[in-house]
């Protein structure tokens, strides 16, 4: 058995996979403590399934310990040790300011005091060593460290991806020296160019590898308890990795919950569709989407948390402030907004009836009908249709329109920002949303998904079976992975073919210790000389330069119209993955039988219809005509006229657009 | 339009925008634009009032209209293109390259895309085109007045400045850009319908007017006036420009006049109404509605007055290379000043970029350096961070010394330099350069002998300082650097608020 759990900020999912049988439960997260939550949906979830802890063979965790602690900047006491010269460079940044017009909007505060920021004398440039590193350098530092009562260090040292022997030398002195304060070094973290966001990617593997140390090294003791196995970690990366390794990688934790529901994405996306398709999770205060090709889910290596880069190779997650709880309102120019203010899970939204008076997406829905009145969410919430069309009405008369326009017009410019968020992980990266599913997920996905799908031109939308906990049965599926990055700035004249494979033999020398059924996939991403951006051609280990340059110049005139056949071009970094393939889960359909039949009237269009609603979980080849709403037992899926629906094998509803 | 489909047009329009500023970005090579990200994209109505813009520069958002402006007149069809850069017919400064591309609709005409880039060289005698000394347009460089952009035209311009190629390829980057807004705006159109989408960027110009009139309309009437001056020192003299403003908020409206500004100079610290525009609009925005879309339409209720043939609406042939920098941080300076005595505003932020080039036959490098934030009346000031009408990236240390013969010997922040207060001042940045090669350097600062103010009872930010080797340099400097010769700039601190 496949166990799964995923921690949110509301709810804290678990899956267990017996064969295709699905077992499902939710529980609330418990914020402080997270291991407490995720025991309790544990033993729900066996309980349920009326399976032992004995029978698990993997339990996988997604967990939101340490984004919380960075967002928060709840993580390890952390000192910095910077080449001679370059110790503010952290809060220095890249001198640009947060807000064009807000001119006093704060830059996020360094994690590192400036106390605790000490320079080495030393200096390494393009060509090599400057300024050797003097031999009592590191125990001056190792002194200075110790001094500043940190529990971590990061070293970050100028050009170390290039020549790593100070920053190396510093380092292992460190660790001898001073045992009990993790140690993260840059060369080690991400060997890429530009001083600032490796550092600031360092920094932060430091400031939260304590943290997840403790917090892992907790989970593990429950586990072994109550009788699981010790649990995988799901990285940023979206593969997992036992938690020993984990919790030395603090870096790699940001985004370990959204990457469980990208890898359900994927999984799904193969199973009910042609691989292709666009994972899109609206929970109650946000909205993440990702793009998912060939069952493989999309990835970036530039990406900002609360501000703070890390250039890790991660799952192309791209979050709005789009949610059920986003708040309607009227700006001084007369005009709609909606968000980034959200209701949140408490008060929550008008139709919670705990206090909320504002209007919020979750009271548009329910006042157009799309959410049923009187019927429970999956936290076990009774929804009052009289509390959301009160606040409706009220935003309704300061913006001069009818009340049902008003609830339209919050769910138009919801669907509107999501639609900007897909538009950014798509046409702003050169992918065709046209040629991609739509897969909806989280409580409140499946019910814009249709409005959506229309605008960006999409005829299919696959709807889960278990879309409530998608990121659970994705932690499931995954794939045992670890990742690395290494900038080799070869010109077109050092771009040998012996040269890049005697390169990438190393790194997989490196990365897959200890990972022998461990397959590489390659990355290498090139640019012409003197550009600043380098577009990622895929290859295998021993790749022939002619036809890496041949790929990346087709990239080039797909991408920006242009290519410059007599430019240079370089090979700036390798990306390297090494990856044992996850088990591979099918989740079956519900047996069927256990549909509720009814109707209501809700708007499609500005027209109200009488629309069948079906409540429980449909069996597989059961077929409808939209309009129809699907009220499933963790989220509700609105199928406005015009798409036909059929459920497939796996439970989901695979719906398409017939006109 | 109702105020829904306004919202979403707005957002169709704002991610075209983002598209077209992604890919100049993406596939450009000068170090202005893709490390540094100075340049701008916008799209405009087919009367050319800007509709929409990717937000990354201050000083592009109120000039780009005189871009449009200088070529609306002329027979557009699809597919052909204008360049320009002459800064009295739609430009700023010379090495500011702007590219215009008309939009089609079955034969109708929708509107304009435009594109902006801080070119690395534009020719003329000084590598980098940013002369501290220049006294007449002809000496910063190719002046390009609005011409069609066709293939041989660009080769024959690109051919008169410094490293052709990399112009060219720079060139071909906005023209993929401007590709980008007009097929975006061509795919709104065929959803929305022609009307509608003209009816939609009427509205969105009239909506965006709205939110300022009702920002301006809060703020007391009366007149305000404020005075400051700029740093002359060129020639081995000490002299001060002075700059003077009276704003008058009459109801939703604003009066903005710079009589009593000086005349046009010799020297290069001149602007083209076009820049004084574009800061003065910069500094109501944040005064008024920082949060509001991009668009022209903030600017029809502000009226913008400067005497012709003065410091700020010079005419040819004056030299203007440090007026799209230097000139419009003080103007920006003037207006936030004369508005904070009808509702409290900020202190005086560093008010210069520090623009500092260095160049050889092989290469020019051009950056700019961030300083203190004034602190604002609810919070300090920000340290190291472009205060005013720039907010471009400093270049990597590690991409520095790869491509060029440079080596980075110290950036930090310059303690102290932020007055106190209430709220303090933010602090400055200081970058210490060393030359490997023999090259010329080039420095346009400001705020080296006026300090950055305070306001109410908060301290004064600390000045600015140049040093070659040690020894002092003025505001305006040029000279050769031998190797191991190290240029060292601390930038000016915030004014502290209490």
């Amino acid at each position: 058995m496949l166990l799964g759990v995923d921690v949110g900020g509301t709810f804290t999912d678990a899956v267990l996979l017996d064969g295709g049988e699905v077992h499902t439960a939710k529980v609330p997260t418990t914020p402080r403590q997270e291991s407490v939550g995720v025991m309790r949906a544990v033993e729900r979830v066996l309980r349920r399934a009326g399976a032992a802890a004995s029978g698990v063979d993997v339990f996988a965790h997604g967990m939101t310990v340490g984004t919380n602690a960075l967002l928060e900047e709840r993580g390890a006491t952390t000192a910095l040790v910077a080449t001679g010269g370059f110790a503010d460079l952290l809060e220095i940044g890249r001198q640009n300011r947060p807000h064009l017009y807000r001119l006093c909007a704060p830059k996020p505060t360094p994690l590192v005091t400036p106390e605790r920021r000490f320079e080495a004398s030393e200096r390494v440039g393009p060509d090599g060593v400057v300024e050797p590193l003097p031999g009592d350098e590191p125990e001056r530092l190792a002194a200075a460290v110790e001094a500043s009562g940190a529990e971590a260090v990061a070293v970050c040292l100028l050009f170390s991806y290039l020549d790593p022997s100070h920053e190396r030398r510093i380092a292992e002195h460190l660790r001898r020296r001073l045992p009990g304060v993790h140690v993260s070094a840059s060369h080690e973290v991400l060997p890429r160019f530009r001083e600032y966001e490796r550092c600031s990617t360092t920094v932060i593997d430091a400031y939260l590898s304590p943290l997840l140390g403790r917090y892992l090294g907790a989970l593990g003791e429950a586990a072994t308890d109550a009788g699981l196995p010790q649990p995988l970690v799901m990285s940023s990366s979206g593969g997992v990795a036992p938690a020993g390794e984990a919790a030395r990688a603090g870096a790699w934790s940001v985004l370990s919950g959204p990457a469980g529901g990208a890898v359900g994405a994927g999984l799904l996306a193969g199973l009910s569709g042609d691989g292709n398709a666009l994972g899109f999770d609206m929970g109650g205060t946000s909205c993440d989407v990702c793009v998912v090709e060939d069952g493989e889910v999309r990835r970036t290596d530039e990406r900002e948390i609360g501000g703070r880069p890390i250039q890790l190779p991660m799952v192309d997650v791209h979050t709005v402030g789009a949610g059920g709880g986003s708040i309607g309102w009227a700006d001084s120019g007369g005009a709609l907004q909606v968000g980034p203010r959200s209701a949140g899970a408490d008060p929550g939204p008008a139709c919670y009836g705990r206090g909320g008076a504002e209007p919020t997406v979750t009271d548009a829905n329910l006042m157009l009908g799309r959410l049923g009145g009187g019927s429970e969410l999956a936290g076990g919430v009774a929804l009052d249709v009289e509390a959301a069309e009160h606040a409706v009405g009220q935003l309704a008369d300061s913006l001069g329109l009818d009340p049902r326009e008003t609830a339209a017009g919050i769910l138009r410019v919801a669907d509107q920002e999501m639609v900007r968020a897909l538009r950014v992980v798509t046409v702003e990266r050169g992918v065709d949303p046209r040629g991609f599913a739509l897969l909806p997920f989280g409580g409140a996905g499946p019910m814009h998904a249709a409005a959506i799908a229309e605008e960006l031109e999409i005829g299919t939308i696959l709807c889960p079976r278990a879309g409530g906990v998608l990121s659970a049965l994705g932690l499931c599926a995954s794939e045992r992975r670890r990742d690395t990055v290494r900038t080799v700035m070869m010109s077109e004249g050092e771009m040998t073919a012996e040269r890049i494979a005697a390169t990438v033999g190393s790194m997989i020398e490196e990365t897959g210790a200890g990972l022998d059924e461990a397959r590489p996939r390659l990355t290498y991403k090139l640019r012409y000389a003197g550009q600043a951006f380098e577009l990622p051609v895929p290859g295998p280990p021993d790749p022939d330069p002619a036809e890496l340059r041949e790929a990346f110049e087709g990239l080039h005139g797909e991408r920006y119209g242009h290519v410059d056949r007599e430019g240079e071009v370089v090979l700036v970094d390798i990306e390297l993955a090494m990856a044992v393939p996850g088990p591979a889960p099918r989740p079956a359909a519900a047996p069927g039988g256990a549909v509720e039949r009814g109707h209501r009237r809700v708007l499609f269009d500005g027209e109200w219809i009488e629309t069948p609603v079906l409540r429980g979980e449909p069996a597989a080849g059961s077929e409808a005509e939209g309009p129809l709403v699907f009220e499933l037992p963790e989220a509700t899926f609105v199928v406005p006229p015009g798409w036909s629906t059929s459920v497939d094998e796996h439970g989901t509803i695979v719906s398409r657009w017939t006109r | 339009m109702d105020p829904i489909a306004l919202q979403v047009l707005v957002g169709g329009l704002r991610a075209a925008c983002d598209e077209m500023g992604a890919t100049l970005i993406r596939s450009a090579y000068s170090a202005n634009v893709k490390e540094r990200h100075d340049c701008s994209t916008a799209l405009f109505d087919p009367a050319g009032e800007l509709v929409m813009q990717a937000e990354h520069i201050p000083v592009h958002l109120g000039s780009m209209p005189d871009a449009v402006a200088a070529v609306l007149g002329e027979d557009h069809e699809p597919g052909r293109s204008w360049i320009l850069n002459d800064p009295y017919r739609g430009g700023t400064h010379l090495p500011d390259v702007t590219l215009v591309s008309p939009i089609f609709a079955a034969g109708e005409l929708l509107g304009f895309a435009a594109s902006r880039a801080h070119h690395a060289d534009v020719g003329g005698p000084t590598p980098g085109s940013m002369p501290a000394f220049s006294r007449t347009l002809e000496e910063e460089g190719v002046v390009i007045p609005p011409t069609v952009a066709g293939k041989e035209t660009l080769e024959k311009l690109a051919s008169r400045m410094r490293m052709p190629r990399q112009r060219l390829a720079d060139l071909r980057a906005q023209e993929a850009a401007n590709r980008v807004g007009v097929l975006r705006l061509r795919e709104l159109c065929t959803s929305l319908g022609t009307a509608e989408l003209r009816e939609g960027m009427a509205e969105i110009l009239a909506y965006t007017e709205r939110r300022t009139r009702a920002a301006l309309a809060e703020l007391p009437d009366g007149s305000y006036r404020a005075e400051d001056v700029l740093e002359a020192d060129w020639d081995g003299a000490e002299r001060d420009l002075r700059l003077r403003l009276e704003a008058t908020i009459a109801g939703e409206e604003l009066r903005l006049d710079f009589s009593g500004t000086g005349e046009q100079v010799e020297g290069n610290l001149n602007c083209p109404l076009s820049v004084t525009k574009s800061a003065a609009f910069f500094a109501v925005r944040v005064l008024t509605d920082p949060d509001g879309p991009p668009s022209a339409g903030a600017h029809r209720p502000i009226e913008v007055l400067a005497p012709s043939g003065s410091l700020l609406n010079a005419r040819f042939p004056a030299a203007v290379a440090a007026g799209n920098v230097e000139t419009s941080s003080r103007v920006a300076d003037l207006v936030l000043a004369a508005l904070s005595q009808a509702r409290p505003g900020p202190a005086q932020g560093q008010g210069t970029m520090n623009n500092l080039t260095l160049a050889n036959d092989e290469f020019t490098y051009y950056e700019t350096l961030g300083g203190g934030q004034g602190a604002c009346p609810e919070a300090d000031g920000p340290s190291a961070i472009h205060v005013a009408m720039s907010n471009t990236l400093n270049t990597p240390a590690e991409a520095l010394e790869t491509e060029f013969p440079l080596r980075v010997r110290e950036l930090a922040l310059r303690r102290r330099s932020g007055g106190a207060g209430t709220h303090r001042g933010g602090d400055g940045i200081v970058r210490e350069i060393e030359a490997l090669a023999p090259m010329r350097f080039s420095l346009i600062t400001e705020r080296r002998r006026h300090l950055p103010r305070g306001a109410g009872g908060g301290e004064d930010g600390a000045a600015g300082v140049n040093l070659l080797n040690g020894s002092p340099l003025p505001a305006k400097a040029e000279g050769n650097l031998a190797p191991g010769d190290r240029l060292r700039l601390e930038t000016p601190g915030g004014g502290g608020w209490t």
